[in-house]
């Protein structure tokens, strides 16, 4: 039982950086109808940049918060540069060039870093906490409220503020929001903003853990995308669940079955949830955008 | 338009009879290598075209399907010592049968699913070379692939490689052709031009396009049986997934409904690694400066494609001409 739930613990902790990613390509593909195949760079950036931060003698937690506000900041610029000129029409060439951004973000952190494994210090160090005879590690409790309190402050951006109803129109339906006054263009640059931040926020809470380099953002973004997918790509909270429910899917299957196939998780669940529920497990009748 | 299409079969002609001859002009054996190599990416790069180019569809996994086909092609041949143009056959069904199983989920919904299926894909087929070690050899690969042996003659010379090679990129460019003005090739561009207008003219979307993602992995595995039976030596690094992100970068900056465009991008993008080779008086130096840049060059060019130029290379002469007619 508590091996299970040691489980579950290890689960929740790849399911909370699946979960950040997710959120971002959510927010994405909402409100341009494609998907962002650079998502998960700027989950490298976020740990590559701490790193870079910290070994320039940054102290750890500004390091994180530089990093997350960079690769937002890198977000935008990627917005203006490379999908705002291409109008709102096919999709298609918004995922060329996000795929053309993904090479160059890449390549970008390989100059500058190097193709050596960054390590970055743990934030509160110590061992882990023992609680019900299950092992926290301190960085995943980090993580956990780190993430849980940018989905909150997210939820309550998106639900209670001007701003947040602006960006949600554009999501829904972008030519009514722009009838209705909204500059749907800048919205859509925000969201770029907002999306790279969220998966740099879990770059740089997972680096402690796990090291960072600048190649490991392909997996986590197709990991990502298989978790929106799972629980729903059409609204945040249900990408969100989807997220976590795949950390547990994958480490189910590799504490249960075999670590071997750890990684090809993703890749079933992707194609599984494509067959048989296009929507995603949790969400409602309604299709949208799907 | 019949003048613009008449024109780039010759032009492709004219380009495939110079790139034949050019063992004539006795190469030394790193340049017809590095000639073999790129032709097999031209042969990749044709299949992705048949997809991307004709169909609109995006695939990042094609690296994935060239190395089925080069481990089916080396395994069948070291070990089972079958002969080469059943292992051909094996590496080409092999390949498409993967992409068979990627397609059919994916592509009921909108491309860009399988655009992500086929990079988590690529992911899972190139740790798969990596880690079944029995199956695949590991790390180190598997060595002494047999030449292919086409009736008496061995093609185990640089030459003989070479020139098979380009046959074959010859005879896919013909096929690709012959394609584009069959229904099929109808079919493939109305569901790229709009899906809804191709559903409302009676196009099975769906099926095209599974039939195209087939035929392209097929293609890319017919590559990597060439690619094992002339290199000789296979190795999971040949396959990964940054190659697949260059292979459809050569496709997507060589344009749309374009052979000519995808074959000269890829010969560029290609070559310019090795431009030292080419160009005396370069040092090595300045040639690895320009290899670690590579991927910077088609990034910034894919990029720079899709903003200006959304047909790809291919469509400038043909924008031209047909204003001109």
């Amino acid at each position: 039982m508590t091996d299970l739930a040691q489980l579950l613990v290890l689960g929740l902790k790849s399911g909370a950086v699946y979960a950040l990613v997710a959120l971002g390509f959510t927010l994405i593909h909402s409100a341009t109808g494609a998907i962002n195949f650079a998502q998960g760079e700027f989950f490298m950036l976020g740990g590559v940049l701490a790193t870079a931060f910290t070994t320039a003698g940054v102290s750890l937690l500004p390091a994180v918060v530089y990093a997350v506000v960079l690769t937002g900041a890198i977000g935008v610029v990627m917005e203006l540069l490379a999908v705002r000129p291409l109008g709102d029409g096919n999709p298609l060439r918004i995922v060329l060039s996000s795929i053309g951004c993904s090479v160059l973000l890449k390549q970008i952190a390989l100059h500058l870093y190097g193709p050596d494994e960054r390590p970055l210090a743990p934030f509160s160090p110590g061992p882990s906490i023992r609680m019900l005879g299950v092992a926290f590690e301190r960085q995943a409790l980090w993580l956990w409220g780190l993430t849980a309190l940018s989905l909150v402050l997210f939820a309550l951006l998106f639900r209670y503020t001007m701003l947040g109803r602006a960006l949600r129109a554009v999501a829904m339906d972008r030519d009514a929001a722009r009838l209705s006054g909204i500059d749907a263009r800048l919205m859509v640059t925000m969201i770029f903003g907002v999306a790279a931040a969220l998966s740099a926020l879990a770059g740089a809470a997972v680096t402690p853990m796990t090291q960072t380099a600048w190649d490991v953002g392909t997996r986590i973004g197709v990991k990502g995308f298989a978790g929106a997918i799972l629980g729903g790509i059409s609204s945040p909270a249900t990408a969100v669940a989807g997220g976590l429910l795949l950390g547990i899917l994958e480490t189910l299957t590799a504490g249960l079955i075999d670590p071997l196939f750890k990684d090809m998780v993703a890749l079933v669940v992707l194609l599984a949830v494509l067959v048989f529920r296009p929507a995603g497990l949790f969400a409602s009748a309604r299709k949208d955008r799907v | 338009m019949s003048r613009i299409r008449l024109n780039e079969p010759l032009l492709l002609a004219a380009l495939i009879v110079l790139v034949l001859s050019a063992p004539l002009f006795r190469l030394d054996g790193y340049l017809l290598k590095l000639f073999t190599l790129t032709g097999i990416n031209c042969i990749v790069v044709l299949g992705l075209a048949l997809l991307f180019g004709y169909a609109g569809q995006v695939s990042m996994g094609h690296a994935a399907f060239l190395g089925i086909g080069a481990y089916v092609f080396a395994i069948l041949t070291t070990r089972h010592s079958v002969s080469w143009g059943v292992a051909m056959l094996a590496a080409m069904t092999a390949a498409a049968l993967a992409g068979l199983l990627l397609a059919l989920p994916a592509l009921r919904l909108s491309g860009h699913y399988l655009a992500m299926a086929t990079l988590g894909f690529g992911e899972l087929v190139s740790f798969a070379f990596t880690e079944a070690e029995p199956i695949t050899g590991g790390v180190s690969g598997i060595i002494g692939i047999p030449a292919p042996q086409i009736g008496p003659f061995a093609v185990d010379t640089p030459e003989a490689a070479y020139w098979l090679i380009w046959i074959t990129v010859a005879l896919v460019t013909a096929l690709l052709l012959f394609v584009r003005r069959s229904a099929f090739g109808r079919a493939l561009r109305a569901v790229r031009m709009s899906e809804p207008g191709a559903i409302a003219a009676g196009v099975n979307v769906t099926l095209i396009k599974v039939i195209a993602f087939v035929a392209s992995a097929g293609i890319a595995g017919i590559a990597g049986g060439l690619f094992a039976g002339t290199m000789r030596y296979i190795s999971p690094s040949d396959f990964s997934v940054a190659l697949s992100v260059t292979i459809l970068a050569m496709t997507a900056i060589g344009g749309h409904d374009s052979l000519l465009g995808p074959i000269v991008s890829a010969i560029v993008i290609g070559l310019l690694p090795s431009i030292d080779a080419l160009i005396p008086g370069l040092s090595r130096e300045f040639s690895q400066y320009v290899q670690s840049y590579q991927a910077d060059v088609y990034g910034v060019a894919l990029i720079l494609i899709v903003i200006f130029l959304p047909g790809g290379f291919g469509s400038l002469r043909m924008r031209r001409r047909g204003r001109s007619a």
